[in-house]
């Protein structure tokens, strides 16, 4: 199910490209969206697993590359996630 | 009248962008002889307007606000804001053409359509990059149209095969005489941001070459339409071929390359419609 603040926040951040703030201190950020606390905490601690079902992929891959993540280690978070029964283009 | 002289098809990984100075020599010469073969084609016909057709990367549209199809009519379309790709572009902004997209947003409505329309677009590496490496001299007007293939839900494939038959009655009925081109920006096969990214489905993509070369729509609707939740996300931009095979009347297919090039996660085609394959041209 879409995130929609998760997602906006994403969005916002890539427009913004306030890439320096997010990685000093994401508190900020968070409090301008009305993000549950689970969601929070997924981002505080880079879950990617917990994110992605909520967000757009090509927004996650966006804001995996804000927050400094290499394609690599990203690919990596992706690969322990299970493989979804269908992809999200039909 | 107007004419719809050409159609083609390219790629747009933006790692081909992104990592242009680290690509290994063979992907590096198998795109810019791909794209220089089809920069020949473009330039040989002489096009005022090049019609793009891609998705927006979460550039001008979010999820408060996202048209399945956008058609730019601005006087002026601004350059790709990625900072990977935006020193590389050549133009800062490129020239519209509103007066035909205008027609173009009309005859929609007047065919059942209803795009959203923009008048200060921006576009980002999947109108650009092959904008980038085609490098036209003189770059021909651009008549930018989004297709939503990022976020479900998206038009379906027969809507595309439709739309693509809506613009090429458009051009048939722009009273000026001005020869049009058209480029399907995107796929093939090709996964973002899901478990599967990197990976690269060849055989469906070999699939796609084989039904626009000799596949009817009927055929060709109902493979994608069930193929397509079956392979990556990134695979669902092959509407943009879907609508370009359309507008040429579903004929003339040729492909230019095809290569499953893992340093940029995609399966990289190039293709163009010839006319002059086509029987019964008007």
């Amino acid at each position: 199910m879409t995130d929609y603040w998760l997602s906006k926040m994403m969005f916002d951040l890539q427009k913004s490209g306030d890439v320096q703030a997010w990685r000093a201190d994401r508190e900020p950020f968070l409090a301008q969206y009305p993000i549950s606390e689970e969601m929070k905490q997924a981002v505080r601690d880079d879950d990617i697993a917990a994110i992605a079902p909520h967000v757009n992929a090509y927004l996650l891959r966006f804001y995996c590359g804000i927050c400094g993540m290499e394609d690599a280690e990203f690919i990596a978070h992706l690969r322990r996630m299970p493989a979804p029964e269908k992809t999200a283009n039909g | 009248m107007a004419e719809l002289a050409g159609a083609f098809a390219a790629s747009h990984a933006p790692l081909i962008a992104r990592e242009w100075e680290t690509l290994t020599p063979p992907t590096k010469k198998k795109i810019v002889t791909a794209f220089g073969d089809m920069k020949a084609r473009i330039e040989a016909l002489s096009p005022d307007i090049l019609i793009v057709l891609a998705p927006d990367h979460w550039v001008n549209f979010f999820l408060d606000n996202l048209p399945a199809f956008c058609i730019g009519v601005g006087t002026e379309h601004g350059g790709p804001p990625e900072p990977f790709l935006a020193p590389k572009f050549p133009h800062k902004a490129m020239a519209g053409h509103p007066e035909f997209a205008r027609h173009l947003a009309e005859t929609a409505f007047e065919k059942g359509f209803e795009p959203s329309l923009t008048y200060d677009a921006r576009l980002d590496h999947g109108f650009c990059i092959p904008l980038w490496q085609l490098n036209l001299d003189p770059l021909p007007a651009i008549v930018p149209i989004f297709v939503n293939e990022l976020e479900e839900p998206m038009p379906t494939v027969a809507r595309c095969f439709d739309w693509g038959r809506m613009i090429a009655a458009a051009i048939e009925t722009y009273p000026d005489d001005l020869r049009i081109a058209m480029l399907g920006s995107g796929g093939l096969s090709h996964s973002i941001g899901e478990p599967t990214m990197g990976k690269i489905d060849e055989p469906f993509d070999r699939n796609c070459i084989d039904l626009f070369s000799r596949a009817d729509e009927t055929e060709i609707a109902g493979t994608l339409t069930r193929a397509l939740p079956t392979v990556g996300n990134g695979s669902a931009e092959v509407r943009s071929w879907v609508i370009a095979h359309a507008a040429m009347g579903c004929q003339g297919f040729e492909l230019i390359d095809y290569e499953p090039v893992p340093e940029v996660y995609v399966g990289c085609g190039w293709a163009e419609w010839r006319k002059s394959a086509q029987s019964g041209d008007s």
